[in-house]
């Protein structure tokens, strides 16, 4: 039997052997951890992107496009963003699993910190209104995106055929309005009885509003309902306002 | 002198990175351990073994660098050894065996696994035993040498293995139970 140790230690010296340099460990061992922390923050980013997507979608609109709950919310759930997400994900769990010490976490806690720093960072950067940046930075960097696989608030109201418009207000009658859609072809609007308007629906020249009700013509347009631009119009409602029988909140029909 | 002043593997380490003579201390208290583990896991001649754990003693003094004083000196030896012996079976094609465990060890799997009635089992019984132990997946093999054999704590596995300790306990549990039915199986009831 050799001497393992005296072999051992003449086979370090005759080869010159050395203890690898202490920075490359740490060059490793940090590497992993800075791809964590942008792994996070691109998942952050994707989070509130899709966040944002569907905060600014009308949500009730199924009912006038004759979807159920789940077709509607299938039709306008933002897929790109989720999907990243998701992969970020991840990699976050991956990744954390390769640090130095990620095998001491179990599973579940790392589950738990990948996507609650995740969940964290992207609500942060959601209220901090970061979302709707990154949404517009990619559509206008991948057009490819901005044109077949985003759904907004725009293109969600560019539906004319489907009963749904907006655009902005260029003259206003008690009966019509003349509209200025989003890509700027002129609507009558005929303004009924029966048509709903919200109560803070200003619809004044030069203000955006939405429109539910239906195609007539190529230019005319017979509304139900007009909405602000910017959410549902129900704010200020109570008590405000109301003709013809309609509850509280819900807004005032014209033309009594 | 300075080497007998010299008590903890800390300070082994810090010296060894200057000079090599050091490392000989820090490989005599863990050549046996070692020696004996890389035996355990796998069915080499001792030539072969020692050539074996001459390699890790190499690798370990290669990573001196990468040593964090949150694991246990032993638990990181461990690991750079067990990586070695992986890596080893990968390279030569071959599957890790546990034929070279003594009786006495192949006693202390089974005693772990199963109520043993009798303190002794017959060499036949032994020779059973050792089959159905051969037919585990080494993923159970490997943590049962650690747990009953090197007598190793849950989170030393856990750092050697680089497994959570969940993850430790589950395949233990597993290695036990899949050891117990093979045994059934085969109809071993020998003790």
């Amino acid at each position: 039997m050799k001497d393992l140790i005296k072999d051992t230690i003449v086979k370090i010296k005759k080869e010159h052997i050395l203890p690898e340099s202490k920075w490359k460990y740490l060059a490793r061992k940090y590497g992993v951890w800075f791809l964590f922390v942008l792994v996070v923050i691109f998942g952050g980013v994707s989070l509130s992107a899709a966040a944002y997507l569907l905060s600014s979608l009308d949500w009730d609109l199924y009912r006038f496009m004759h979807q159920n709950r789940v077709g509607y919310l299938l039709s306008i759930f933002p897929y790109f963003w989720a999907v990243l997400a998701g992969a970020f994900i991840i990699g976050a769990f991956f990744d954390m699993r390769k640090t130095e010490t990620g095998y001491r976490f179990s599973w579940l806690k790392i589950s738990l910190i990948t996507f609650g720093s995740i969940l964290v960072l992207g609500a942060v950067m959601f209220f901090a209104g970061l979302g709707g940046r990154f949404n517009s930075m990619m559509a206008n960097g991948v057009p490819y995106y901005g044109q077949h696989m985003m759904v907004t608030k725009e293109s969600q109201w560019m539906q004319p055929q489907n009963g749904l418009l907006a655009g902005t207000v260029v003259a206003s009658s008690d009966k019509s309005l003349i509209l200025n859609d989003l890509i700027g072809k002129k609507w009558d609007i005929k303004i009924g009885n029966e048509t709903l308007i919200r109560p803070i629906a200003d619809i004044s020249q030069g203000q955006m509003i939405k429109v539910i009700g239906k195609k007539m013509t190529d230019d005319q347009f017979e509304a139900s309902e007009i909405r602000p631009w910017i959410g549902g119009g129900m704010m200020g409602g109570v008590g405000g306002g109301q003709r013809n029988g309609m509850g509280a909140g819900r807004g005032m029909m014209r033309g009594n | 002198m300075e080497k007998e002043l010299i008590q903890t593997d800390a300070d082994l380490i810090e010296l060894s990175k200057k000079d090599p003579e050091i490392f000989g201390l820090l490989m005599e208290r863990y050549q046996g351990q070692l020696f004996h583990y890389i035996r355990r896991m796998t069915q080499l001649p001792v030539d072969d073994i020692q050539d074996l754990l001459q390699e890790v003693f190499i690798k370990i003094y290669q990573k001196l660098n990468e040593y964090d004083e949150v694991l246990k000196f032993s638990s990181w030896a461990y690991r750079i050894a067990h990586n070695h012996i992986i890596d080893y079976f990968r390279k030569t094609n071959a599957r890790p065996q546990t034929n070279s465990l003594e009786d006495y060890e192949w006693e202390k799997i089974v005693n772990a696994s199963i109520h043993v009635e009798k303190d002794i089992m017959n060499k036949d019984c032994v020779e059973k035993v050792k089959e159905c132990i051969n037919q585990l997946p080494i993923k159970y093999k490997e943590v049962l040498i650690l747990r009953f054999l090197e007598e190793k704590e849950y989170e030393e596995i856990m750092d050697i293995l680089k497994k959570p300790k969940g993850s430790v306990a589950t395949l233990i549990a597993r290695g036990k139970d899949a050891l117990t039915k093979k045994m059934k199986e085969k109809n071993i009831n020998c003790f």
